[in-house]
């Protein structure tokens, strides 16, 4: 048994399989369909789940790529909820500069949601309370104008950097910069418009606006904050190459120490670092990933069943072929290599043609779903290896059973 | 191997028979009821005879066939093709044979349906494991023997039942075989055609092939050198062909 004769033999059964198939042509298409539209739903499954991971990456790297994100709620301890609201300062802020190693930038942040409004438009935004620091940990870029300067925090004035979303709704293609705008009935005048970031997960993230921290608390009210420098969230970004486990962990240490939060009591505060958004939603999307394709995979599993099904029918009435293949010399594996091609090439068939219609639908979803659905190349060949597998699985039984047959009570059938 | 295929051939002596059955048994259980489908046959056949075997249906013959042919074994007994003990062998071992040293002629010629003359010639030489080429210059060249070079392209639809049956004939013949062996070849054709195959079987058979043909029918069985007659599974006449009917020249 040389190679070349293996080739030819394989060769040979795929030359017999599409005659087989192209004899009973209706149904051929019918059994590829099921296969066809399990292998369309497990590429469009993993296609999806793969966009999904991407786009969370990418909106958690648009946060700041080694950041730590420390808000006033108490940290979830295995169910445990405190009922009283954590507190964070712009006090704390100072000490995790001072006593944490690797801080690089550190930006406390006052959230409110403002109205503002110009000559009869308004727009409805979220105005952030920042400092300098801002731009540079939460990795965001000035387009035009400035951005909110030490001397504005100093004085408390009324400059305001607008989104790109903001900028559009407000002015359309005029330039905003320089001119004057109420917020919340106080006028502001913008210094600066924002690089746009885009949207990630359906989220714009353009739609917002900058003022000073000071500012911020002065002229807005602030109804869940309760001290005088108290800060909805802050964002600490720290230098290249810091562990930012080992940095959480002194976060933790100092906040606490500042708290005076006894030993084995639960913190007032939760520290999430951008390692663990992405650990964390890295699970979450597999997980979700993972539901998508075994769902994917009964439609997948329903198709092998069809194609083992019409396998038998295939067997049983060829069986008179069968037989007289067996008079002219063929043995048990030729017969049996005969009808697991037959119903690998059925499946590949269905294979190839779910895979081109996934990757057209892949198109269409991914404009429909504003996030990226991705067939990528090794999705692709695994599909075809994998409905290959699939035909072999399920036409094992019938092919063993074909094999099998006696060759006198095959060549006797009818 | 179509190497080792003709010196399989060319070391046929004639002191060894081509087929010799000792003691030959074959038993079916039906109904929890035993039956010797082949009660104890005893026969040689010799290399280049052409032998009608003979009897009604129930007769045994068909069994008999079955076991010459390679397809079935027996329950007891000893059967030798070619000086080969065909009792210990395996499936594979069997197909081999059955591909290597038998050409099977059947009544309902069993082509393969949707494949041209020509692909169904060459089908055996597929389990020979022979390449593509070599497959198509071996049937195309039986094809034309039969007086068939210009319907090699047809399928069996397309065919009369006399082409069909030499298709059948080349097709029997493309692994070069020590014997053929016909299962009412003429069963499906007119009285003519019935003729015309036989006419080339007693050919083939002047040629060196050994030939044997299953029939009921005398006429038939009158192209043969040998008769034999089978009956409740055994042997009851085993004679020359007296009167034997040569071909239209």
């Amino acid at each position: 048994m040389t190679l070349a004769r293996t080739i030819a033999g394989w060769g040979i059964n795929v030359a017999i399989a599409l005659t087989a198939l192209r004899t009973n042509l209706m149904r051929s298409i019918l059994t590829t369909l099921g296969v066809m539209i399990g292998v369309l739903a497990v590429i469009l499954a993993v296609a999806v789940g793969d966009g999904a991971k991407i786009s969370v990456m990418e909106s958690i790297n648009s946060l700041g790529s080694n950041m730590a994100i420390v808000i006033p709620q108490p940290e979830n301890n295995g169910g445990r909820r405190v009922v009283d609201r954590g507190r964070l300062t712009e006090r704390d802020a100072v000490a995790i500069r001072r006593l944490v190693p690797g801080v690089s930038g550190i930006a406390p942040q006052l959230r409110s949601t403002v109205q503002m409004v110009i000559q009869g438009r308004n727009a409805t935004t979220t105005a952030f309370g920042i400092t300098p620091d801002y731009a540079r940990v939460a990795n965001v870029e000035i387009e035009t104008g400035r951005m909110i300067a030490e001397a504005d925090v100093r004085s408390a004035s009324r400059v305001i950097v607008v989104g790109p979303s903001v900028a559009t709704k407000l002015f359309g293609s005029f330039d905003p910069l320089g001119q004057s705008i109420r917020v919340n009935r106080v006028p502001f005048t913008i210094v600066g418009v924002l690089a746009s970031k885009g949207s990630s997960l359906g989220n714009d993230n353009d739609d917002l606006a900058l003022v000073p921290i000071s500012t911020a608390r002065q002229r807005f009210a602030t109804t869940t904050v309760q001290g005088p420098d108290d800060l909805h969230v802050m964002f600490v970004g720290f230098e290249d190459g810091i562990e930012l486990s080992e940095a959480k962990k002194n976060m933790v240490r100092v906040l606490r120490a500042r708290n005076n939060v006894p030993k084995g009591e639960i913190s007032p505060f939760t520290i999430n670092t951008t390692e663990e958004f992405m650990e964390q939603t890295g699970l979450v999307t597999s997980v979700f990933q993972g539901v998508l394709v075994a769902i994917a995979s009964i439609s997948l599993l329903v198709g092998g069943i069809g194609i083992m099904n019409i396998m038998l029918v295939s067997v049983t009435e060829r069986t008179r072929e069968i037989g007289l293949r067996m008079a002219l010399g063929a043995k048990r594996s030729d017969i049996r290599n005969q009808f697991l091609v037959e119903a690998a090439v059925l499946c590949v068939i269905g294979g190839g043609i779910g895979l081109s219609l996934a990757a057209g639908l892949s198109i269409v979803l991914a404009n429909a779903l504003d996030f990226p659905v991705v067939v990528s190349l090794s999705t692709a060949i695994g599909a075809i290896v994998f409905s290959a597998v699939i035909g072999l699985a399920f036409g094992s039984y019938p092919a063993i059973r074909a094999s099998r047959l006696s060759p006198i009570e095959a060549l006797r059938s009818e | 191997m179509p190497a080792t295929r003709g010196t399989d051939v060319a070391s046929g002596t004639s002191g060894t028979p081509l087929l010799e059955t000792r003691h030959l048994v074959k038993d079916y259980v039906l109904g929890g009821e035993t039956v010797h489908a082949v009660a104890d046959v005893s026969l040689s056949i010799a290399r280049g005879e052409f032998v009608a075997i003979m009897g009604a249906s129930g007769s045994g013959k068909s069994t008999f066939m079955n076991m010459i042919g390679a397809l079935d074994l027996p329950t007891s007994g000893t059967l030798l093709l070619d000086g080969v003990d065909v009792g210990g062998l395996t499936s594979d071992e069997l197909a081999e044979i059955r591909n290597r040293k038998i050409g099977f002629v059947f009544q309902q010629f069993n082509l393969l349906a949707r494949t041209t003359a020509l692909d169904n010639v060459a089908t055996p030489l597929v389990y020979a494991g022979l390449n593509g080429v070599e497959r198509r210059e071996r049937a195309a060249k039986l094809l034309a023997d039969m007086g068939l070079a210009d319907r090699m392209g047809h399928t069996p639809a397309k065919l009369s039942g006399g082409q069909q049956q030499r298709v059948a004939i080349a097709r029997a013949l493309v692994t070069e075989p020590l014997m053929l062996l016909a299962d009412e070849p003429t069963g499906a054709l007119d009285t003519a055609t019935s003729e015309d195959i036989m006419t080339i079987f007693q050919k083939l058979n002047d040629d060196g092939i050994t030939v044997i043909v299953v029939t009921h029918e005398p006429d038939v069985a009158e192209y043969a050198t040998r008769r034999i007659l089978f009956r409740d599974g055994r042997v009851i006449e085993d004679a020359p062909v007296a009167n034997r009917r040569r071909a239209k020249p």
